[in-house]
């Protein structure tokens, strides 16, 4: 029988050999989103534990990663409504504390603070499509809605942020 | 007061959050597996009060039934 049949079924091994297939892809499509690794790690156990719960819900014929990958956009996005904004701030990475020529320190944690306080809905088609440069396709796909839904609220999200940034005074070099 | 276009933010946000390593650091199975095996949340007092008051309703008042089915 084919695993994701026997997956279908509720058996423990199949399942075993469908997470150390996706897992990687799962952690990878996460930490782009919410860009930590350790919440990735537990939204990644997260998303893997409820797709064994909804195992009932998988057609047997259908393609494992892409519905994987949905729910697990899904977990990432509820944990960036719940969090606040600034929980979210990320670490200077080394090597990135002397002046930076491009954007100093305090400009580029202003950007990050103006995007975190972006609608989560927003937040993550435009941090795959702008950041990430995924595809629209892929994004949509992830998402489960349509490419011109991507395509709208990546635009809104980056007028939102233009907005923002130039109430803060945060200019272009 | 010049505004970003839309490169500009592109290229802001590219700078404020540097790439992100995609690589999982270990084999996430046994975490998964003990969650699996975590007991599910007890029901709380309230929601087994309820069951009973229900059906203790139902069964001293049968004819209720029909107003529930009809509110259904």
């Amino acid at each position: 029988m084919d695993l994701r049949q026997r997956f279908a079924r509720g058996e423990i091994d199949a399942f075993e050999t469908l997470v150390r297939q996706f897992q990687g892809n799962i952690y990878a499509w996460i930490v782009r989103i919410v860009r930590d690794p350790s919440i990735a790690e537990d939204l990644t156990v997260e998303t893997l534990w409820r797709v064994y719960r909804a195992r009932h819900h998988f057609r047997p014929d259908g393609n494992f990663g892409a519905w994987a990958r949905r729910i697990a956009t899904n977990l990432a996005i509820d944990y960036l409504r719940r969090k606040r904004p600034e929980e979210t701030l990320l670490a200077e990475p080394a090597g990135m504390s002397q002046p930076d020529r491009v954007l100093q320190r305090e400009t580029r944690q202003k950007i990050q603070l103006a995007f975190r306080r972006l609608p989560a809905k927003l937040q993550v088609p435009a941090m795959l499509a702008l950041v990430e440069e995924r595809s629209y396709e892929e994004i949509a796909d992830a998402l489960g809605t349509s490419v011109g839904a991507v395509k709208h609220r990546v635009f809104r999200a980056v007028r939102l942020l233009r907005e923002r940034l130039t109430k803060l005074g945060v200019r272009p070099e | 007061m010049k505004e970003y276009d839309d490169r500009e933010i592109r290229e802001a946000l590219k700078q404020s959050f540097p790439p992100s390593n995609p690589e999982l650091g270990r084999d996430l199975w046994l975490a998964v597996l003990r969650k699996l095996d975590a007991r599910p949340a007890p029901v709380p007092w309230y929601d087994w009060a309820l069951l009973g008051l229900s059906a203790g309703v139902l069964v001293f008042f049968p004819r209720l039934v029909l107003v529930f089915a009809y509110h259904l």
